[in-house]
C-alpha cells in the first residue's frame, strides 16, 4: 500500500463520514483556538503593564516623609526627647552635594492641592508640585512644548510654571497655554512649558498638573518646613539598591535617626509597586492558561470521542480488510492518516480563528500571541486525536478477522 | 477476464483434474481440528474433531443443517480464525507457525473469501471495493482499477460500478463480493453461500464462473444449502452437528 494509497483512503474515509469529520474538526479548532487567544490575552495584559515600567523609568526611588515621625504606636517610648529632624531642602542639597556614589540626583518635591484659573475657566484640587529643574530630567515628565523652569527660577522663586497638557486645555481651551498667566489660590504665575501627553500610571494623572520652582510654592504656599518627598535618581537601574541604601545610610546621619529612632521617612523603589502588578499580570495568564488547558482538555476528550465512536463503529470495516489482507500497519496507516488528517485541518483552523481574533481588542486589552502556543495547542490536540484515532484501531487490528467481523 | 487464465491454462488443468484426479499433496489438510466457542456451561462446540484433505484443484461442496458449524469451518479454512485444536496446514505449511504478516499475505493472495453476509466495506462505491485487496497486494492505481472492472463486468455489475453498497440490492451485493474475491486470481476460493441470495437466472451465471475456475484448476469450497449448487462441485460433505457426517464425490462425477 503505498504513501499515496494511504492518504488517499484517509481523504476517503474523512469525506465518507461528514457529520463524524465535522464534530472532530471542529472540537480540536475550538481547543486551539481558545488555549492561543487566552494565552495571548493574558500577554497582552502583562505587555501593558511591562510598558507602563518601562515608562514610569526604572532608575528613580522616592523617598517619602512620613506623617508620623517616631512611627510609635499608643503608649511607645514617648518622642519628645527626639531629636530627629525632618527632609528639607536643605537636607536635599546636602544629598546631591555628598558626592554619593550611585546616586545621580537628588531633586525635592513639595505637593499640595489648589484651585487654579484663567481668565477663561478654573480647575479645582488641581496637584501642585513644587520642584527643581532636575525634576524634568529624573522624572519621566518631559516638557513637551515651551521650555522647563531654570535652576536660576528656582534660586529667585520665580513666579513660572509647567503645567500638564490637560490642564493646559482646560484652562485655555482656545488657544496656547504658553505665555499665559494662571492663578493659584491668588498668586499669578506665567506658563513658561507644556508637559507631553503621558499615559497616567501612578496615583497622580501627570496630565492636570502644575509643575513650579520648589522655592515660589514653599513662600507662597506651604512654607519652608519639610518637603513631602525627594526623588532620587540612581547611576543606572542596575544600582538602584545599592543607591537606596547609600540614601538611607546619609539620611539617618543628615537628619541624627539613632539606632533606636524610627526612621521618619520611607524610601519605595519606584519599580517594586509595579513589579507586583506585573506578577499578578503573570498569575492573571497562569490562570488564563490553566482555562485554556481546560478547554483543550474537553476538547480532546470531544475528539476522543467521535475518534473511539467511529473506530468502534469501523471494527467491522477492519474485520472486512484483515479478512482480505490488510496488515496491521496498513490499517494503523489508514486510520493514522484520517486522525492526522482530521486533527491537523481542525487545528490549523483553529490556528487561524486564533490570529484573526487576537487582532481584535478583547476585553480592553490587546491580545499578544505567545510563539510558543501555537504548537504547544496544535501539538497536544494533534496528539490527542491521532492516538485516540489509531489506538483503538490498533487494538481492532490486533484481532483476528473474525473477531473484528462480528463486533457490532 | 483477467481473473480467469486464458484457456490454454484452463484445459491443462482439467486434463490433469481428469486424468490424476485429486493430486498426492492436498492444499488443505484438517487434523482432528475442534473450535469451541465461550467457556464453561456456556461452551459451544461448533467443531468437534474434523479431518479434512482437499487436494489441488478440487471442487469441494459443503451442505448441513444450520448451525452445524459449515461458516465456522470456512473461517478456519480462511484464516480469519484459529482453532481450539488440532492441526491445520496450508499447502503443507502448519497455519498456526504463520505470523500475522504472513497470514494477511496469505489471505491476500491465496484465498478469496466470500462471506455469508457479504461484508462489503460501506459508504465505498462497489469498485472501490472490489479494489481493496489489489490495494492490499500491491497493485498500482491504474491495473487495480482496470482488474476491478472486469471482475464487475464478469458478475455482471460493470454498470453499477460506482454505486455503494447500501444502494444495492442483496443478489448485487453478494456479486460485487464475488467480485472481490476473484479480483486477486486466488489458488483458493472459499465461498460461503454465495447464491443465498440470488435468483436462479444469477445463482447460474454464478456457479459457470466457478465452474470456470474449477476448470482452471483452482480449488474451490463452498457451503450451499441447494442441491443442485451441490451437485456443480466434484464432492459433496454433510457436515452434522461439528462432525462430517458424509464425503462422497457429486453426481456430475459419478455422470461423467
Ligand atoms: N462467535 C460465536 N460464539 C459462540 N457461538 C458461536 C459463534 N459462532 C458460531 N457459534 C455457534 O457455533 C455453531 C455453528 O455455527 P456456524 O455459524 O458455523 O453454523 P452454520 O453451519 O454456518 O449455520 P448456517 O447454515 O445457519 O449459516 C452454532 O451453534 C453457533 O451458535
Ligand atoms: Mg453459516
Amino acid at each position: 500500500m503505498s504513501l499515496l494509497d494511504i492518504l488517499l483512503s484517509a481523504l476517503r474515509g474523512v469525506l465518507a463520514n461528514k457529520m463524524r469529520s465535522i464534530l472532530t474538526m471542529l472540537g480540536v479548532l475550538i481547543g486551539v483556538a481558545s488555549v492561543i487567544l487566552l494565552l495571548a490575552v493574558g500577554n497582552g495584559s502583562a505587555a501593558t503593564i511591562r510598558e507602563s515600567i518601562a515608562a514610569l523609568g526604572t532608575d528613580t526611588v522616592t523617598v517619602r516623609a512620613s506623617s508620623t515621625g517616631g512611627g510609635g504606636g499608643p503608649g511607645a517610648t514617648a518622642t519628645e526627647g527626639s531629636t530627629v529632624k525632618e527632609i528639607t531642602v536643605d537636607v536635599s542639597d546636602k544629598l546631591s552635594d555628598a558626592g554619593l556614589g550611585h546616586v545621580s540626583a537628588v531633586v525635592p518635591q513639595v505637593s499640595t492641592s489648589l484651585t487654579v484659573s484663567s481668565t477663561a475657566s478654573s480647575s479645582d484640587s488641581v496637584s501642585i508640585i513644587g520642584t527643581s529643574s532636575d525634576y524634568f530630567d529624573v522624572s519621566t515628565a518631559e516638557v513637551g512644548t515651551g521650555e522647563s523652569f531654570t535652576e536660576d527660577d528656582v534660586a529667585s522663586a520665580a513666579k513660572v510654571a509647567v503645567i500638564g497638557s490637560e490642564l493646559a486645555t482646560t484652562l485655555f481651551p482656545t488657544g496656547s497655554a504658553l505665555g499665559e498667566s494662571i492663578t493659584v489660590d491668588g498668586t499669578p504665575l506665567t506658563i513658561v512649558g507644556v508637559l507631553a501627553t503621558q499615559s497616567s500610571t501612578g496615583t497622580d494623572d501627570p496630565n492636570t498638573v502644575v509643575i513650579a520652582p520648589i522655592s515660589r510654592i514653599q513662600r507662597s504656599f506651604t512654607g519652608f518646613g519639610a518637603v513631602s518627598s525627594l526623588l532620587v535618581q540612581a547611576t543606572s537601574s542596575d544600582d538602584v539598591a545599592a543607591a537606596e541604601g547609600e540614601i538611607g545610610v546619609m539620611l539617618d546621619q543628615f537628619l541624627g535617626v539613632g539606632v533606636d529612632d524610627t526612621a521618619p521617612y520611607t524610601i519605595t523603589n519606584q519599580t517594586s509597586l509595579l513589579e507586583t502588578e506585573a506578577a499578578s499580570a503573570d498569575s492573571f495568564t497562569v490562570l488564563l492558561g490553566a482555562v485554556a488547558a481546560i478547554s483543550l482538555l474537553v476538547g480532546g476528550i470531544g475528539v476522543t470521542n467521535v475518534m473511539l465512536v467511529s473506530v468502534t463503529e469501523r471494527t467491522r470495516e477492519i474485520g472486512i480488510r484483515k479478512a482480505l489482507g490488510a496488515t496491521r500497519g496498513a490499517i494503523l496507516g489508514q486510520f493514522l492518516a484520517e486522525a492526522a488528517t482530521l486533527t491537523l485541518v481542525g487545528g490549523l483552523l483553529g490556528v487561524a480563528v486564533a490570529l484573526i481574533g487576537a487582532t481584535f481588542e478583547i476585553n480592553g486589552t490587546m491580545p499578544v500571541v505567545l510563539d510558543y502556543s501555537i504548537p504547544l495547542a496544535l501539538g497536544v490536540s494533534v496528539a490527542i486525536g491521532v492516538f485516540f484515532g489509531v489506538y483503538p484501531a490498533g487494538r481492532a487490528a490486533a484481532m483476528r478477522p473474525i473477531q473484528a467481523l462480528r463486533a457490532v | 477476464m483477467s481473473t480467469v487464465p486464458a484457456s490454454g491454462d484452463a484445459a491443462v488443468a482439467r486434463e490433469s483434474g481428469a486424468v490424476a484426479g485429486p493430486s498426492a499433496q492436498p492444499v488443505l489438510e484438517l487434523v482432528d481440528i475442534q473450535q469451541i466457542y465461550g467457556t464453561g456451561d456456556a461452551a459451544v462446540h461448533a467443531l468437534r474433531g474434523i479431518n479434512l484433505a482437499v487436494a489441488a484443484g478440487d471442487y469441494v461442496a459443503i451442505m448441513g443443517p444450520s448451525g452445524s458449524g459449515k461458516s465456522t469451518l470456512m473461517n478456519l479454512l480462511g484464516c480469519l480464525d484459529i482453532a481450539s485444536s488440532g492441526v491445520y496446514s496450508l499447502a503443507g505449511n502448519d497455519v498456526a507457525t504463520l505470523d500475522e504478516g504472513q497470514l494477511a499475505v496469505v489471505r491476500n493472495r491465496e484465498i478469496g473469501f466470500i462471506f455469508q453476509s457479504f461484508n462489503l466495506v460501506p459508504r465505498m462505491s462497489a469498485v472501490a471495493n472490489v479494489e481493496l485487496p489489489l490495494v492490499y497486494g500491491g497493485v498500482k492505481r491504474a491495473e487495480r482499477r482496470r482488474r476491478a472492472l472486469d471482475a464487475l463486468g464478469m458478475v455482471g455489475l460493470g454498470h453499477r460500478a460506482n454505486h455503494q453498497p447500501q444502494e444495492l440490492s442483496g443478489g448485487q451485493q453478494q456479486r460485487v463480493a464475488i467480485a472481490r474475491a476473484l479480483v486477486t486470481n486466488p489458488t483458493l476460493v472459499l465461498a460461503d453461500e454465495p447464491t443465498g441470495n440470488l435468483d436462479s437466472e444469477s445463482t447460474e451465471e454464478i456457479l459457470a464462473i466457478f465452474d470456470t475456475l474449477a476448470d482452471a484448476g483452482r480449488t474451490i469450497v463452498i457451503i450451499t444449502h441447494e442441491q443442485h449448487v451441490a451437485e456443480r462441485a466434484h464432492r459433496v460433505l454433510s457436515v452434522s452437528d461439528g462432525l462430517i457426517v458424509s464425503d462422497r464425490v457429486s453426481r456430475k462425477e459419478v455422470f461423467a
